[in-house]
């Protein structure tokens, strides 16, 4: 199991703005995400579509590896969540981030 | 140590392991070793259902209609979720209720064990809905022979486990000889290995060789047939959800030895076995796909493409409870398959035949052209 070293990285390069704005790396793309929404619903806006079922954190079907970078839930999910991954479903993105799906 | 089912022990429950500890007394929930359990009783009764509130009459047409080969893979796998499901409905309850200690854990066996009666009671409705005998459907399950492979595979960890924890029970620790069986050794390490292993071959019953034949039945409803079916099969697939949550929690926290440091150790010694039993299941879900699809594939879902997703969800479920992935395949054949799996409380595809919430006695099933008639735009 790889483990996660919750690190938050300085966002000087992003402008300020009234909403936090975070970058999310995946492989080579990179999307901008804000703190209103979960993470999985703004990577499917992004184009980028990942696993789903329940939505709402009991199933754990949108688990992904969080390499690095801070995210929060808002109620704490029913799914066992391994160290080291997120449940993109409710996860809040708190920093920028990366993620990675399988090896 | 015999079986109480009321404990006279005073003792604090929230100092016992999930299992092997003292036989639960009070079935209390104001104090809680492990909550999660609660949380997950609390879902499942907010999802309560009953199989007669999905109409079935348009599925009866579908089925007539089907070609033969697709009939045969139909059948099939509504005769192996049968099985399934005709296992987990008693297996949580007589294998784990008597080793449960803790009362909220207790609680949701029963729970998730009582949900699974309502799949066996729904998979009763949709076969008396599609065929006029439904006895050669439920015969078939006991003599045909893919299928009673697959008993075999699934009951067998729940057996051993039954049958150990009886003579524990009767006898204590020891080695016994049981006629016809040999010289059984009944020792905690034995038993908590017994335990464990039998959990993780719960999961793989629930997280994959479910998750197979749910692609199977979605697989009609993706070209408009026998939705009745996927809307019951989707009502099982946000329970399964759950119930494979349940087990995951269970396995994790055995592995972590937080809730019994001896499990821990069971559990680093049971991981060869554990990634046998995931890999054991998926090739014998691979063979079962050849068997479905032996007399001729259906559009957009033939032995191949079923594999890939056995080897897919398979790698998944592995990676959920701290195991190395095992197969080449890491991306979903069958991406469609979410929009079907997907739960009723968000709605992301809101065409009727797809939200099962609508559903409660309020559609009419047999309109048709003509009762537009007198519309004018």
């Amino acid at each position: 199991m790889t483990q996660t070293s919750m690190t938050s990285i300085s966002k000087h390069a992003l402008p300020e703005t009234k909403d936090q704005v975070h970058r999310v790396l995946i492989g080579k793309k990179q999307i901008l995400v804000t703190e209103e929404e979960p993470l999985l619903v703004q990577l499917e806006r992004a184009g980028i579509h990942i696993e789903y079922q329940c939505r709402e954190g009991y199933c754990s079907s949108c688990s992904v590896k969080l390499l690095w970078g801070h995210v929060s839930y808002p109620f704490e999910p029913l799914a066992w969540v391994q160290s080291g991954y997120m449940l993109a479903c409710c996860a809040i993105v708190k920093s920028d981030i990366e993620i990675a799906f399988f090896d | 140590m015999s079986y109480s089912t009321f404990n006279r022990k005073h003792f604090d429950s929230t100092k016992e392991p999930m299992f092997f500890g003292e036989n639960v007394n009070v079935a209390r929930y104001d104090q809680q070793k492990h909550p999660i359990f609660e949380k997950l009783i609390e879902k499942q009764l907010s999802f309560f259902w009953r199989p007669e509130e999905v109409d079935l009459s348009t599925d009866r047409k579908d089925f007539q209609r089907l070609e033969e080969h697709e009939q045969h893979i139909f059948l099939s796998n509504l005769k192996y979720q049968t099985l399934l499901d005709s296992v987990q409905g008693r297996s949580p309850n007589v294998a784990l209720l008597p080793i449960v200690s803790l009362p909220e854990l207790e609680t949701w066996i029963e729970t998730w064990s009582f949900s699974e009666t309502i799949h066996s009671r729904s998979y009763t409705h949709i076969i008396r809905n599609i065929v006029n005998d439904p006895t050669k459907i439920f015969d078939d399950i006991v003599t045909n022979e893919e299928i009673t492979k697959r008993a075999d595979s699934v009951s067998k960890y729940y057996d051993r486990l039954i049958e150990m924890v009886s003579i524990y029970n009767t006898m204590g620790m020891g080695t016994f000889n049981i006629p016809g069986k040999g010289d059984i050794e009944i020792s905690m390490p034995k038993l908590k290995k017994a335990l464990y292993l039998t959990v993780a071959s719960v999961n793989v019953l629930e997280a994959v060789r479910f998750y197979v034949s749910f692609a199977c039945s979605f697989g009609f409803a993706e070209r408009t047939l026998m939705e009745g079916n996927a809307k019951i099969i989707k009502l099982i697939a946000r329970d399964e959800a759950l119930h494979l949550t349940g087990t995951q929690h269970m396995l994790n926290l055995m592995a972590s030895g937080k809730d019994d440091p001896e499990m821990a150790i069971i559990a680093e010694e049971c991981k060869e076995e554990m990634r046998n039993i995931f890999v054991e299941a998926a090739e014998q879900e691979k063979d079962w796909a050849t068997y479905l699809f032996k007399d001729g594939s259906m559009i957009g879902l033939n032995a191949q493409i079923l594999g890939q997703y056995v080897e897919y969800i398979t790698n998944v479920r592995m990676q959920a409870v701290g195991l190395e992935t095992y197969f080449p395949t890491k991306h979903n054949p069958i991406p469609w398959i979410n929009a079907w799996l997907v739960s009723d409380n968000v709605q992301v595809a809101p065409q009727e035949a797809e939200i099962s919430s609508y559903l409660v006695g309020q559609t009419d099933n047999s309109l048709d052209d003509s009762d537009f008639d007198d519309f004018d735009l």
